[in-house]
């Protein structure tokens, strides 16, 4: 009897190790598609550059970026530094100064109500064109650089916090109520792990942002910086050197975000909802 | 504790000017009585179970429990609503002894008693699990218990089950009844209500079925069930029981009818 009915599980490992294969095989398709693709844009480029012997003021062949990137690699590092530490910086106070007032909106319906429709439309409106503002206002060092830098991270970062502070289900928060819950003790044992996954996605867009503040302002005014080297390499019709210097922001850029996402990770392991 | 109301009424601000959504309701609960709201769903069954629970307040009437009237949230209840509402991030345990945490309470003097009750409606392997590894009647379970953990004198319930699928509903219909009836100790019985839209599962669990009509709701049959306690599961299948759940599916009807 218990022979005839564990036969099928016995059967099922093999079809298990074929589901397994089958899955790895979609991750290699998920990673090596997109790889593939890439590889082969870049080898058109390269085609095609040395097919119709474009000059490289126009558009250098991938292998000559590279070989610039190889050959500038200790110029660009000097250049990375303050744009990836502004950014950085920008990036850490947006978070924690979006933070601070998502929760003032949160629990303050007068500040909600004076507040957040004006957040909505700072979120709404290009605030690019403020940049300038800020050097006028905070001169040409690095403090504009990073206080325009956690400008436009900062409003995403709210109004996903906020928005995550208002997704526990009701019927928790009146648990909590039924218990005599502090305040304090829901927020920090509900309210706040429930927005977790908004705040992250926040952080998410309010890095890639800070980067642009970074380099935005560079543009304007700066003496070091990618952003200030794509610039001075656009003026000295160095193509080979802005790419490079963008390669370079790539990683700058790539590395930050890659935090981010490496924190979301540990925090929804313990937080999350699987 | 015994639970006593006196014409307690309910009305809502809206759009569209004030909802009434109970209408002077009048009945009681003796102590150590389970008892059921039996009515359509939307007759405002759950706010009657809000004021019981002191979340929200009555607009006129009086509601007092053990003698003395509903001021505020109270300590000595455990809720269950049609939702689970577990933290997906705390295990079954930790879910259970989340009142404790709330109430500011020792965590360590509870968790002998959350294994138990997670034992006594069959979750002693799943202790650890978190809700999204727990099918829909096991997170109601845990829910059960969680509302246990604090030893509370009165257990209010908001349609538990209704979210859960017919087989799954008529088990957690005998959990609850075996689960209920372990807890009443004698010199410490508690009190129950629970709300809900199935004759049967009211039937098989209370002591006295409370027929509600359509919004705003009002109280329309009182009817006492005969079945002696500790019950089996078989009394479902008895001729008795069919005849009850007719007598009150007519009640239900007559109501409806009278609404439209």
């Amino acid at each position: 009897m218990s022979d005839l009915a564990t036969t099928p599980v016995a059967a099922a490992p093999p079809a298990r190790a074929a589901v397994r294969r089958a899955a790895i095989g979609q991750g290699a398709l998920r990673i090596g598609l997109p790889l593939a693709f890439a590889a082969a844009v870049l080898g058109a480029w390269e085609l095609l550059v040395r097919l119709y012997a474009v000059p490289e003021v126009i558009l250098p062949a991938p292998s000559a970026v590279a070989a610039r990137l190889v050959s500038a690699w200790p110029f660009l590092l000097t250049h990375a530094v303050p744009t990836t530490l502004e950014a950085l910086g920008g990036f850490l106070l947006a978070a924690a100064l979006g933070t601070a007032l998502a929760v003032l909106l949160a629990y303050s319906r007068l500040a909600r109500l004076a507040l957040y429709p004006n957040v909505v439309f700072f979120q709404l409106i290009p605030k690019i064109a403020l940049a300038p503002l800020f050097i006028v206002w905070l001169g040409i060092g690095s403090t504009s650089r990073l206080a325009f830098s956690l400008f436009i991270g900062f409003f995403p970062v709210v109004i996903a916090t906020a928005t995550g502070l208002a997704a526990a289900p009701p019927e928790m928060l009146r648990l909590c109520r039924a218990y005599s819950a502090s305040p304090w003790q829901v927020f920090t044992a509900v309210r706040f792990p429930y927005a977790l996954p908004f705040v992250f996605s926040g952080l998410k867009i309010a890095v890639t942002f800070a980067i642009i503040g970074v380099i935005v302002g560079e543009f304007i005014t700066a003496q070091a910086g990618l952003g200030y080297l794509i610039l001075f390499a656009a003026s000295q019709a160095e193509t080979a050197l802005i790419l490079a210097a963008i390669a370079a922001l790539c990683v700058v850029g790539l590395a930050l975000y890659g935090l981010v996402a490496l924190a979301e990770r540990l925090v929804l392991a313990r937080y999350g909802h699987r | 504790m015994a639970i006593a109301l006196r014409g307690v009424r309910k009305t809502y601000k809206s759009d569209h000017g004030p909802v009434e959504a109970v209408a002077g309701v009048s009945f009681d609960v003796a102590d150590g009585e389970f008892v059921s709201l039996l009515g359509p769903s939307g007759c405002g069954k759950s706010t009657l179970l809000m004021m019981l629970a002191g979340l929200e307040a009555p607009s006129a009437g009086h509601l007092a429990v053990g003698g003395q009237p509903v001021a505020g949230p109270r300590r000595d209840a455990g809720l269950v609503f049609q939702d689970a509402t577990l933290l997906p991030w705390l295990s079954a345990r930790e879910n259970v002894l989340f009142p404790i945490r709330m109430m500011r309470l020792r965590e360590e003097a509870y968790r002998e008693r959350a294994d138990r009750l997670l034992a006594t409606v069959g979750l002693r392997d799943f202790a650890s699990r978190r809700p999204a590894q727990l099918s829909g009647g096991m997170r109601q379970r845990v829910a059960l218990c969680r509302a246990l953990i604090h030893d509370p004198a009165f257990l209010l319930m908001d349609e538990p089950f209704s979210a859960l699928d017919a087989i799954t509903r008529d088990e957690m219909g005998l959990v609850l009844l075996d689960l209920w009836e372990r807890s009443q100790e004698p010199g410490r019985r508690k009190t129950g209500v629970f709300i809900t839209h199935s004759i049967r599962e009211a039937l098989l669990l209370s002591d006295r079925v409370l027929v509600m009509g359509r919004r705003p709701s009002v109280l329309t049959a009182d009817v006492p069930v005969p079945f002696p306690r500790p019950r089996a599961p078989g009394v479902q299948d008895t001729p008795e029981f069919t005849a009850i759940v007719a007598r009150l599916r007519g009640m239900i009807e007559h109501n409806l009818r009278d609404a439209a």
